[in-house]
């Protein structure tokens, strides 16, 4: 009885939260219309999916009682409408909201509906990881001229690909076991800063506040330059006791050649 | 003394020495900066790979030398099988060298659980559930094993001191009996050309004599410096080029026992019985069968009474013998694969 216990909380614990949402187990039914059964598949490949963000993060609801699970009193809120998306997605990424609010976007939303929310830009259920191709000829151009939004895109170019540089590099360096998470921490912190700032929209905000985040991103990378030179010192130094070990059984190698049966 | 290209063969048992002597010194320098405490392992893994003065040199030493350490004892296994060395007078000395296998099997074990990573917690998780296949036992030895119903602090204990405590004094008792056996018996010859034909029955015991042999000093130390120098060039190597070979990315996560990874696999050393428990549906009947498989090997050389050592002239076992290893390296590869 206690072995089927184990092997019973074995199973439970062994299950991701997000796989045992009775959500995902109905849209993925061959029972569901294929408009909502869509939705699932958008999800399963989408960055929320891979952050563990299930169903209920956004939209509430139990997930694990599938007789309640979209029951307002259980906190269930549905598809919400174009103007209460900013703060739908606003319960988690709070500053970005913020920002946005503040913006012509999120401003044109809010007073005439007419303004881009969240899912025009990023998707709702196929959310990707936000990348600076989000800003692009063919989106932008749905609702204004194009000019204004790439005078946005060049003045973040360089600091994102710096954070990119910066992100790359402490995954190798936490790859080889090193203990980076506070530079890891610092990196996001900044980096998530640094989108919520480009969510006003202002191009001169923007470029005025820039240089303080690229010393913050220079500090950060000159510690992980100080990390991957460590990684290159291990290398050589693995490299030369090769060497001397490869060198050591070459020689008693030869050695014991000398020596008459 | 056998051939030349043979005396590799013979240079196995003091490399796996050697590098259970490397094992233990690295052992006790990460003891030094270790901390066995579920909040507190990972970090202080992390410590010694980050800020501890060589210690990522000292950790990396310790994890290669593992792997190594099996390879190199189960070759050692593999070749005094099939030179049927371990007959008669040296039944014993198989013995308390397959103990050897199982305790060192058990060290990679217990050392697994230590970093605290998503990789070790998982494994550990899996790994102790197998006796659960067993019915009324078999869920007091899983506990006993985890201290509870999961892995826990409780687990991390118990390892911990398994492996720094318990297996140490094993290793060392039954380490001394199969150096005094080698020691007393001395090493067999193997069981191939003009040597085998000369050989006669014990009536009582005396040292054996290799009238034309080598000395042990300086001509086989050497031989067996030889094979100590390439297992470190190799164990280089890998930490210099690939050193994430048997680091792979969830050990650079902290356990979380409420995620679990996706792909969890054992080592490669496990990956046989891991992929033989999944091909039987009836998880107590493959559990048993490899209980069965570890007795039989163990006491092998006791169930064994031909009188001919040249397995060359038994086809039966020669036969078997070859079936059993495609077998296990077939098992291996279809488990790391599938």
């Amino acid at each position: 009885m206690r072995g089927l216990l184990a092997v019973l909380l074995f199973l439970v614990l062994a299950t991701p939260a997000a796989a045992a949402s009775v959500c995902l187990v109905c849209h993925s039914s061959a029972m569901m219309k294929p408009e909502f059964r869509k939705v699932y598949q958008q999800w399963k490949e989408s960055w929320h999916a891979q952050n563990n963000v299930s169903c209920n993060d956004c939209h509430g609801g139990d997930p694990k009682d599938a007789t309640n699970a979209m029951s307002p009193q259980r906190g269930f809120l549905g598809v919400p409408k174009p103007a209460a998306v900013p703060e739908f997605c606003g319960k988690c990424h709070i500053a970005i909201a913020k920002d946005y609010l503040k913006s012509g976007h999120g401003k044109a939303l809010m007073t005439n509906g007419t303004g881009p929310n969240c899912v025009t830009c990023h998707g709702a259920h196929d959310v990707q990881k936000a990348r600076l191709g989000i800003i692009n000829v063919t989106l932008c151009s749905k609702c204004h001229s194009y000019e204004r939004a790439q005078l946005m895109k060049e003045a973040l170019f360089g600091t994102e690909e710096k954070i990119g540089t910066i992100s790359g590099e402490l995954q190798t360096i936490r790859s080889n076991g090193l203990d980076v998470e506070n530079d890891a921490k610092t990196l996001f912190r900044t980096q998530a800063q640094y989108r919520a700032l480009f969510h006003t929209v202002d191009v001169n905000l923007v470029k005025s506040q820039t240089s303080s985040f690229n010393a913050s991103l220079d500090t950060l990378q000159k510690r992980a330059q100080v990390f991957l030179q460590d990684l290159a010192f291990r290398r050589n130094f693995a490299g030369f006791l090769l060497l001397l070990f490869a060198a050591m059984g070459v020689a008693a190698f030869l050695l014991s050649k000398t020596y008459k049966r | 003394m056998p051939l030349p290209w043979r005396q590799v063969f013979y240079t196995l048992g003091f490399a796996a020495l050697s590098i259970f002597v490397l094992q233990v010194v690295t052992g006790f320098l990460l003891l030094i900066f270790y901390i066995p405490e579920p909040s507190r392992a990972f970090k202080s893994v992390q410590r010694i790979m980050t800020t501890i003065p060589y210690g990522w040199l000292f950790r990396l030493i310790h994890v290669v030398g593992s792997y190594l350490l099996v390879a190199v004892v189960m070759v050692h296994m593999l070749s005094v099988f099939f030179m049927n060395s371990y007959k008669k007078p040296r039944e014993l000395t198989w013995i308390t060298g397959a103990l050897l296998l199982l305790i060192t099997l058990t060290f990679c074990l217990s050392g697994y659980l230590l970093p605290w990573s998503q990789l070790s917690y998982w494994a550990t998780t899996i790994a102790t559930a197998m006796p659960t296949a067993f019915p009324y036992v078999g869920g007091f030895v899983s506990d006993l094993l985890r201290g509870g119903a999961t892995v826990s602090g409780a687990t991390l204990g118990r390892f911990f001191a398994l492996h720094v405590g318990i297996l140490p004094a094993a290793l060392l008792v039954v380490l001394g009996l199969h150096l005094f056996l080698i020691r007393r018996i001395g090493v067999s010859a193997p069981p191939f050309g003009a040597a085998q034909e000369e050989k006669k029955e014990w009536t009582e015991f005396h040292h054996d004599s290799h009238p034309g042999g080598e000395p042990f000093f300086p001509h086989y130390v050497l031989k067996e410096t030889v094979m100590v120098m390439v297992l470190l060039a190799v164990m280089f190597f890998i930490i210099a080029f690939i050193p994430t070979l048997f680091l792979p990315e969830d050990t650079n996560l902290p356990a979380d026992p409420f995620q679990t990874p996706e792909h969890i696999k054992p080592e490669w050393y496990f990956l046989a019985p891991y992929q033989m428990l999944k091909l039987i549906p009836n998880k107590f009947v493959g559990v048993s069968l490899q209980l069965i498989i570890v007795g039989l090997f163990l006491v092998w050389p006791l169930l064994d009474t031909s009188k001919q050592e040249n397995i060359l002239k038994r086809p039966a076992l020669l036969a078997a013998f070859g079936a059993a290893l495609c077998l296990w390296i077939g098992l291996t590869i279809w488990g790391k694969y599938s």
